[in-house]
């Protein structure tokens, strides 16, 4: 019957270490090739963002905004479709100025009216500016870093002394290694799709934190509980694969509604062109999927690693 | 197993209902045009500027200067002075004494389609002017925030300047020493400041001497005798919070720095409109999809999950939306609906653990009644402890980002921001979690357990033809 069937994780492990290390190995060349870019929130930096409608040429554009800057800029001019008229189409031109210097108020001020002054008939207006020093951004990250750190070591103290009977430790460490498995796994994409990290990589990060150990969390419980059934003469492995497979249709399902939630932002905010949420959306659809991966995937056979490896030690002895 | 009554589910599941609608749309009714809220809803949270679009700036001493905290506090005071007289009255504003910076944040007033932030920026942190003026005629009065008048632009004799506020030293409240509970301003001049202050008082006594900020008044004391000494005080009708702003006011005129602008950001209010109608359309959409999957895949326990997914989402939105007055007001930003995500998604996943468990009892062969009292007992452990860690996350991260900061000693004093958002409607949503996803739906699932027109076993999960 396939209801009594025992789906084998631990043997396909070293296929799912190789999925995993095969992804990061891309992203680490990735990492050298492109570059880790930084939000201008964390390296400081400025940029700005206007609408206007009607057809203009670029080349005119970014040579006037050009002339009216002290900084190098770079450009880039999207179609923003909800907001055309029946006449004329709508833009959003992104200014972005090189360094990591923060250009004043008078600078934007005085851009804004050369723009309003060169044409008049376009009805350029400031969506959305940004200017920050560099100094003060840094300083956040790395406090960030520090709270998750924290956060991540009271977490497996947590796990190490509510599943003591599965040796603790060892499922403390191998759920934090599945969680630098998920973190590591959204730093990629935000590397490989060339996006630059800001806060909502933190925001990101933080909620897979939770929702990958929750994920392994239900599945040490299962552990826990099928071990006192099955008794500890039991194959740890078959332990594992015996309650992995109990509890794989409830991860799906619930990474499915997950999905489904974020999967309506994602889209919505596409439709919208929402690009803070858009850039918000798509790495947490990809930090859930490896949240429950890895939770199944990673945690669980390193765990029946370490735990067969103990035996042997103490048979050895 | 202890049968819960059978009216039970109807009677939660109906309160559940009554309180998430409530939570969402508020209860208000209207006398005339004046709204009167009764509680608060949706539309009365307090979005933050990466969502509703608004200015945020953080301004510093200029040239490097450190600046004392009580510098700050009166810059702080000239800042919000001027935004309430140039019609921003909601606003966030906070010192840092770490970095010696001052961070503004304010959202786009509602309709707002035109608002030169650049000028605003600039206007707020431009170098207050203090004056002392004779009389006290005035152009202009407007409402202030709080319903008092607000007295602009001097006239008649009052547009001559007797003297500014850079000869004032110090400027602090303290009780009156004559009449109980009253607050008196205390003023001290420096050398040049007592000899001109002498002078004046000579010239106008028993008149009006006005004190200005700006283009607005802030006081209008009558000068009862010359004085020589060099302190002054203004008396009358203070209580210890109107003379400690007006002592700041003043002792701010007398600021010894300028602010300089150290960053500023704007998100344009159509912007920010389109990303609320945006959250609104995702939020429903995907209320109805994982209702519609929850209900197909696991059909009353999925029932019972949706009821108390409206719960989970009413007291999540309580919470945020000062339902509940107790609460402090919040400001909801990105991070903050990523923490009702997660939570939520916490929430629907405590109920699937509960339904694949009570499937998994059929199975053995357990009868209605065994299998929902077993499964929901076995799954129990599991959500807790997943529920726990996460509540760990969010106490760190307020601990952290929040007012107490235990880390201000590694990375200095600094204000709540965007990941405070985050930690707080995470914990709070762990919290109805466990109210709505453990405790309610247990007694909803176990009152229907009992309903006969529902005891089928393949509407908990169990095979059809055992039903």
């Amino acid at each position: 019957m396939a209801e009594n069937k025992v789906l084998n994780f631990t043997k396909a492990s070293k296929v799912f270490f190789g999925i995993s290390l095969t992804i990061f190995l891309i992203g680490i060349i990735c990492n050298f090739i492109f570059g880790t870019q930084l939000d201008i929130q964390f390296s400081g930096g400025s940029y700005l963002s206007y609408s206007y409608v009607g057809e203009l040429d670029k080349n005119d554009l970014d040579d006037l905004i050009q002339v009216n800057t002290k900084m190098q800029v770079t450009t880039t001019v999207t179609s923003d479709v909800l907001s055309n008229t029946s006449n004329k189409s709508a833009y959003t031109i992104k200014v972005q100025f090189a360094g990591t210097k923060a250009i004043t108020t008078e600078e934007q001020k005085s851009l804004t009216e050369a723009l309003k002054k060169a044409y008049p008939d376009a009805n350029f207006k400031v969506m959305e500016s940004s200017a920050i020093e560099s100094t003060m951004g840094f300083k956040f990250l790395m406090k960030c870093l520090t709270a998750v750190a924290i956060a991540s070591a009271l977490m497996v103290l947590y796990v190490t002394i509510r599943f003591r009977r599965i040796g603790g430790l060892s499922a403390g460490v191998m759920a934090l290694v599945a969680l630098f498995h998920d973190i590591a796994m959204i730093y990629f994409m935000y590397v490989i799709f060339q996006m630059p990290i800001d806060s909502n990589f933190i925001a990101v990060v933080l909620m897979i934190l939770g929702y990958s150990l929750n994920d392994t969390i239900v599945i040490y419980d299962r552990v826990r509980e099928e071990r006192r059934k099955l008794g500890s003469k039991t194959d740890i492995g078959y332990v594992f694969n015996y309650s992995a497979t109990k509890v794989i249709k409830r991860t799906i399902c619930t990474s499915i509604t997950t999905l489904i939630a974020i999967g309506t932002v994602l889209v919505i905010s596409i439709v919208f062109n929402i690009s803070s949420v858009t850039s918000f959306a798509l790495p947490m659809m990809i930090g859930v999927v490896s949240g429950c991966y890895s939770s199944i995937c990673i945690a669980g056979p390193l765990w029946v690693i370490w735990q067969n490896h103990k035996k042997k030690l103490e048979k050895a002895r | 197993m202890k049968r819960i009554p059978k009216p039970v589910f109807f009677i939660v599941a109906i309160l559940i209902l009554l309180f998430s609608y409530t939570a969402i749309f508020g209860v208000k009714y209207y006398v005339g045009d004046i709204e009167h809220t009764v509680l608060k809803g949706i539309s009365d949270i307090r979005w933050g500027i990466d969502i509703q679009g608004g200015v945020e700036a953080t301004f510093i001493p200029a040239d490097g200067r450190d600046a004392t905290d009580e510098q700050l506090d009166s810059a702080k005071a000239i800042i919000e002075t001027r935004m309430i007289s140039s019609g921003i009255t909601d606003y966030e504003i906070y010192t840092d004494s770490g970095t010696d910076s001052i961070i503004v944040r304010f959202p786009w007033k509602a309709g707002e389609k035109d608002f030169n932030a650049e000028k605003a920026i600039s206007e707020i942190s431009s170098t207050a002017k203090l004056t002392f003026r004779p009389g006290n005629s005035y152009e202009t009065t407007e409402t202030g925030a709080n319903g008092t008048p607000v007295y602009k632009t001097p006239t008649g004799d009052t547009t001559e300047v007797l003297m500014d506020g850079s000869v004032v030293k110090k400027a602090y409240a303290s009780p009156d020493p004559e009449n109980v509970d009253q607050y008196v301003v205390n003023l001290e001049f420096d050398d040049e400041g007592t000899k001109l202050f002498a002078d004046i008082t000579k010239k106008y006594e028993k008149q009006i001497v006005s004190i200005w900020m700006d283009d607005e008044m802030l006081s209008y004391p009558t000068i009862n005798e010359q004085i020589t000494g060099g302190k002054a005080q203004i008396s009358g009708n203070f209580d210890v919070d109107s003379a400690t702003t007006l002592a700041n006011q003043i002792q701010g005129g007398a600021l010894p720095f300028t602010l300089e602008t150290k960053s500023h950001g704007e998100i344009s209010p159509t912007l920010g409109e389109n990303s609320l109608v945006a959250m609104a359309y995702a939020g429903v959409i995907a209320i109805i999809l994982i209702a519609l999957f929850m209900i197909v895949m696991y059909r009353i326990p999925g029932l019972v999950a949706v009821i108390a997914l409206f719960g989970q989402i009413g007291l999540s939105i309580a919470a945020i939306s000062r339902y509940f007055t107790v609460f402090n007001s919040f400001t909801m930003t990105l991070p903050g609906i990523a923490g009702i995500i997660l939570s939520i998604g916490m929430g629907v996943d405590a109920n699937i653990i509960t339904a694949e468990r009570i499937k998994d009892e059929f199975k053995t062969g357990k009868t209605l009644d065994g299998a929902i009292d077993r499964g929901t007992k076995n799954s129990l452990s599991a959500i807790i402890d997943g529920n726990m860690t996460v509540v760990i996350v969010s106490i760190i991260l307020l601990l952290v980002f929040g007012s107490t900061n235990i880390l201000s000693f590694l990375f200095g004093a600094s204000t709540t921001g965007t990941i405070y958002s985050f930690g707080y409607t995470l914990l709070m949503g762990v919290i109805s979690n466990f109210i709505m996803g453990v405790f309610l739906s247990r007694v909803m699932l176990k009152s229907l357990g009992g309903f006969k027109p529902v005891r089928r076993k393949w509407l908990f999960g169990g095979a059809k033809k055992n039903g």
